[in-house]
């Protein structure tokens, strides 16, 4: 900055005084105040926030749970915990008719790739709705 | 009774004593008010203006984050919900001629010539603040009102410093244009 410049700045220093300050009306706390309580509830307690959160935890719970049950199912043994469940899967892959895809794709897929898409499909779409209702309060 | 610094009321709002909030709006009430005013220039939209930058202050108030400074958060919501607010409602174009010609006009049943002198020239700043943009008068009265650094403003405003530097000049050069052709305008009005 310059000598001129810095002159410059000095002369609009000698016109604007910061003391010189416009202030808020009388009255004007109270009408905040009046505003807010009309407009506002109070804080939501934190106790309800934990319930909001407890959805998302349980959720989390279980999806951890199947996944690490799923890496702990043996492979070709089957005790008493697991069986029912493999069994269950067995059944499941039996009694769902196969899709052929080897129309549609070039490579050779799993017959019940169709199926786990439209099994995603669903979750998303409840997923959205469950969205929806935990987020109406905004 | 002592004021007992933001985060503490805020704490205790947040804790559900809304009432606590009232020790914040004391606080801040005028330095809102006054930036509200040299952004939009009138008495009435300030105060509506302030009171609404309250009110956006109580509804974000989970959102605020105690380490910052509470003061830089909140001017940033009074600059922003002014200079949205004149954007929105631009007024016409002030005329030289607009501007009462010296420090008489402003002498009344209370006050004296140094007085009348002062209000003069915070007339004349003000007028001269309103014929410079939106951004740039909230810029000036940042810098020369609420005395903050360029790294104030630029929290405040988002605007970077450099940029803010660059704005300031700008702001500066015209304001001091408008000043000095209203001064000359006032002598050839005594000749």
């Amino acid at each position: 900055m310059n000598n001129q410049e810095k002159y410059k700045e000095d002369l609009l220093r000698q016109y604007i005084d910061p003391e010189m300050t416009e202030d808020a009306p009388i009255g004007f706390t109270s009408k905040v105040m009046t505003q807010i309580q009309l407009e506002s509830r109070p804080f939501p307690a934190i106790h309800k926030l934990r319930e909001k959160s407890l959805v998302p935890l349980i959720s989390a719970s279980v999806t951890v749970l199947l996944i690490a049950f799923a890496f702990l199912i043996p492979g070709n043994e089957s005790d008493s915990l697991t069986s029912p469940f493999l069994n269950l899967f067995n059944s499941l892959k039996l009694s769902v008719p196969a899709i052929d895809l080897s129309s549609i794709f070039r490579v050779a897929l799993p017959s019940v790739l169709m199926y786990v898409f439209l099994g995603i499909f669903i979750l998303t779409v409840f997923d959205r709705a469950l969205y929806r209702i935990f987020h109406r309060e905004k | 009774m002592d004021y007992k610094g933001d985060i503490y009321y805020i704490e205790q709002v947040l804790e559900g004593k809304i009432n606590a909030f009232s020790y914040i709006v004391d606080q801040h009430k005028n330095k809102a008010f006054n930036l509200a005013f040299r952004i939009c220039g009138n008495h009435e939209e300030a105060e509506e203006l302030a009171q609404d930058s309250f009110l956006k202050a109580y509804r974000a108030l989970r959102s605020f984050k105690m380490k910052s400074s509470f003061a830089t958060w909140f001017y940033r919501i009074v600059y922003n919900t002014t200079i949205s607010h004149v954007r929105l409602k631009r007024k016409g174009v002030l005329s030289l001629e607009d501007f009462p010609a010296d420090a008489t006009d402003f002498i009344g049943a209370n006050t004296n010539e140094e007085e009348a002198e002062k209000e003069y020239r915070n007339s004349l700043v003000n007028f001269a603040l309103q014929k410079i943009t939106d951004e740039e008068r909230g810029l000036i009265s940042l810098y020369y009102y609420e005395e903050m650094s360029t790294d104030e403003i630029a929290d405040v405003t988002g605007i970077s410093k450099s940029n803010i530097k660059v704005k300031l000049f700008r702001a500066r050069q015209k304001m001091q244009e408008i000043i000095e052709k209203t001064e000359k305008k006032k002598l050839i009005y005594h000749e």
